[in-house]
């Protein structure tokens, strides 16, 4: 296997752990993202056993630093650019000063979102308030953040192969000719 | 910068993978070198002009360089 094949497929076992963490929230079995999540390390340490082209030299390490460097800098922005969004439903976007918005549409600030019914620490109240659609979306935003995390791998595997092309990686050769 | 890698190999009866076993790098990367498109670190540059037993200015030159 190629290392390449391996980020690849450690991007596909990512994406399919965010889908059945998906499925574990919205079923409410917290077994199942446990043991998939196990099963998907076990998974990429079986596959990163199996990486055949594993030799590095200075110039594989050169090609690793610049993939790695700029798959940091995309991932930075786009990270940056959804951490931004995330705040704005977490904390509740201010209403522009030309659109106010009505007193009963006030947005709905994470703390009060998730405060226990009750007035005090002694009323005997187990349930939760139910979380509002800000909160709800701030966790869609989660789903969201992780499968980019993700989809990260595919990015530095497009990187390799640029960097690994503009180095010389499949150049004609009279060797293999 | 220019090489003459693919000479200095053809002299010594040399493939492109038993130069790379010698010097500890990849076929790939020696391929790289000869095609121009890999300048390789001063370390590996003397490596090679060492291996043929020859001065590093003899294995590679800058062009327009006197």
């Amino acid at each position: 296997m190629k290392q390449n094949t391996f980020y690849i497929l450690a991007g596909i076992i990512g994406l399919l752990e965010v889908g059945v963490f998906w499925i574990s929230v919205r079923f409410l079995i917290p077994y199942l993202i446990t043991i998939v999540f196990i099963v998907g390390v076990l998974l990429l340490y079986l596959a990163w056993r199996k990486i055949a082209d594993r030799q590095v030299d200075e110039r594989s390490v050169l090609i690793n630093q610049k993939a790695g460097m700029a798959t940091f800098m995309v991932f930075w922005v786009i990270f940056f650019a959804t951490s931004l969004g995330g705040a704005v439903i977490g904390l509740g976007a201010p209403p522009l000063p030309h659109f106010p918005r009505p007193p009963d549409e006030r947005p709905v600030g994470i703390n009060e979102s998730i405060k226990p019914f009750g007035d005090g620490p002694g009323i005997p109240n187990e349930s939760i308030r139910p979380p509002d659609d800000g909160l709800i979306r701030l966790g869609h935003f989660g789903y969201l953040q992780l499968a980019l995390l993700f989809l990260m791998f595919f990015l530095y595997v497009g990187f390799r192969i640029y960097f690994a092309r503009k180095y010389g990686e499949w150049e004609s050769d009279e060797e293999q000719d | 910068m220019k090489n003459r890698i693919k000479v200095f190999r053809a002299m010594h009866d040399l493939t492109q993978d038993a130069l790379a076993h010698e010097l500890g790098v990849t076929r790939q990367t020696i391929l790289a070198i000869e095609k121009g498109k890999y300048d390789p670190s001063l370390e590996l540059a003397f490596k090679i002009a060492r291996y043929f037993n020859v001065s590093i200015e003899e294995v590679f030159s800058y062009p327009g360089a006197p």
